[in-house]
């Protein structure tokens, strides 16, 4: 499924204080660039220190449609109970990319699944914050989501301008995680 | 040329937007989750826009400033969720009484009492329309996603206006919390309403005199109009009266400024129900689930249909009694223990109302309604 179609579920997932709620937005700016409508929504409890946490993007041209998630078609989960705490929402055969240190078990079969080096290369690139970014850039190039220009553009909007240069090298790194093999 | 533009926007900030768009200009309020951007967006917004925004000890003082503010000529409001909206009760009573318009927006959320401060619920349906006492008019609008958040709260703005009453906006944490595509219109294209000012002799002005549409005139503060602004059942001339003639006119005009206009009021919102053999009653969120629940019982080949009242209170009863005419059943999901179902239920009848009911602090999904559905198609 891709994003063309007319709904997509969209999830990151973690846990508190990754910023997973950034980037949804960063990929909601993305979107609307390219005229789509959106709906984003989060887990809402005190989970900022840690615990399970996810940020859905529900995208749907029917703007009267059901925000919230029912099938998650494309998932990038940054830590175990993340992804545990959201697999009876995934759908069979959805786009799953976890990371290879923060998800030690990701399920065997079942998902078009990516193991990625996400968290490791966000401390290459100069910050462990950043792996929100990096799984971004990696989600949008393995879903065919958005042209890789319309996304460094909305890093630039939804991003502090003095981390800018910071979050564009996070989501190059990401896109590029998944090698050029992919047609966008 | 103005052009309206489309934006992302979160509900509860839309629902600010739409406040200083409508012209609101006082703000009290007390921060309480699920509601507390809207005091914090309007902390940010009221000074730039030369409004006055105060933090209140409570949200009991928090109404009463804004019926103040209101009564000083201001378009004013608060915003709150369950626990502080109880407390608020005495006071609305008060602002219907003295007819004062003002915005009351209740973000709900799980109870009673303080109860799970971060779930959505629905289970201040009826404390919105009866939770204060006496015989009382009010207005309630229910808004399901984040545009309509924006466009009820000018809405409820107007109808204060027009109809010198409170007006309650109420919807749950889900959409509260949605970041929404919406379109915003030009500020200066946004429809407002002002109250009916009075003019002319000073000294026989009537404050609660009845007008054509029952709507009394306001005297603007600094005119010289005299008033008597009282909580008691008063006469036009705003004092306090106990002769039962005077005392059931009084009271009978505040029901009826609402009752006899109604058509202004009402707002309902349908979604293939021409041919339904099951009606799906729902607001807000649920509202949203009902809609994609019959599109898969449409493609399923089961006739479902959805009736949404956008105007909550008073009750578009007239409407729903034609949309359900031709029905077999009427199911009201609601995330409460059956609030709703009671007033379908004296609408359509009792023997043809379903219900679906969540009580645990999640929202009620498409997938619960499509089952729900099926059984009683069964």
């Amino acid at each position: 499924m891709t994003v063309h179609a007319h709904r997509a579920e969209i999830r990151l997932a973690g846990s508190g204080g990754q910023g997973l709620i950034t980037g949804m937005h960063i990929l909601f700016r993305a979107l609307a660039i390219e005229g789509r409508r959106a709906a984003q929504s989060q887990s809402y409890e005190p989970t900022s220190r840690g615990g399970f946490c996810y940020s859905d993007l529900i995208v749907s041209d029917d703007s009267g449609d059901y925000p919230l998630a029912t099938g998650l078609g494309m998932v990038a989960a940054l830590s175990q109970i993340g992804l545990d705490r959201s697999l009876a929402l995934i759908k069979p055969g959805a786009l799953l990319i976890v990371d290879e240190r923060l998800v030690p078990e990701p399920p065997r079969s079942g998902f078009d699944l990516h193991v990625l080096p996400m968290a490791a290369r966000a401390v290459e690139v100069g910050s462990p914050r950043i792996a929100n970014v990096v799984a971004l850039g990696a989600l949008a190039h393995l879903g065919r989501l958005v042209p890789r220009e319309v996304l460094e553009q909305a890093v630039r909007l939804e991003t502090p301008p003095k981390f800018a240069e910071l979050n564009l090298a996070a989501v190059r790194e990401g896109w590029g995680l998944v090698g050029a093999n992919v047609q966008v | 040329m103005t052009t309206p533009s489309l934006a992302s926007l979160h509900g509860n900030r839309a629902c600010a937007a739409g406040a200083i768009a409508a012209g609101c200009r006082f703000f009290a309020g007390y921060p309480i989750t699920p509601s507390s951007e809207i005091a914090e967006q309007m902390s940010r917004e009221l000074p730039r826009a030369e409004g006055v925004f105060i933090q209140m000890e409570d949200e009991i003082s928090s109404l009463a400033a804004v019926i103040g503010a209101s009564l000083g000529g201001v378009k004013a409001m608060t915003a709150t969720s369950g626990p502080g909206f109880s407390l608020m009760q005495e006071n609305l009573g008060y602002a219907a009484m003295t007819e004062v318009p003002c915005v009351i927006v209740n973000v709900m959320r799980g109870g009673p009492s303080t109860g799970m401060p971060t779930r959505p619920s629905q289970s201040d349906i009826m404390q919105a329309r009866w939770g204060t006492h006496g015989d009382h008019p009010v207005i309630v609008v229910a808004p399901a996603s984040v545009q309509e958040i924006y466009d009820e709260t000018i809405r409820a703005f107007n109808l204060a206006e027009e109809f010198r009453t409170p007006v309650i906006v109420l919807y749950d944490e889900v959409i509260a919390h949605l970041l929404e595509s919406v379109v915003l219109p030009q500020r200066d294209t946004v429809p407002t309403m002002t109250r009916k000012w009075a003019s002319g002799e000073e000294t026989t002005f009537l404050p609660y005199a009845a007008t054509e549409d029952g709507v009394p005139i306001m005297a603007r503060p600094g005119d010289g109009h005299r008033v008597h602004v009282t909580g008691l059942t008063h006469t036009p001339d705003g004092f306090p009266t106990q002769r039962p003639d005077l005392a059931a006119k009084a009271t009978q005009r505040l029901l009826d400024k609402i009752e006899f206009n109604r058509d202004r009021i009402e707002r309902n919102e349908t979604f293939d129900i021409e041919d339904a053999d099951v009606v799906i009653v729902a607001i807000g969120i649920v509202a949203r689930a009902a809609r994609r629940a019959v599109q898969e019982l449409r493609s399923a080949g089961l006739r479902a249909g959805l009736f949404r009242p956008v105007t909550l209170w008073p009750f578009p009863e007239d409407a729903l009694r034609e949309a359900a005419a031709k029905a077999t059943c009427v199911l009201v999901p609601e995330m409460n223990a059956g609030q709703l179902a009671l007033e379908v239920e004296r609408v359509v009848g009792p023997g043809k109302v379903a219900r679906l009911n969540r009580i645990d602090g999640e929202p009620i999904a498409p997938a619960d309604i499509v089952r729900r559905v099926r059984e009683i198609a069964a």
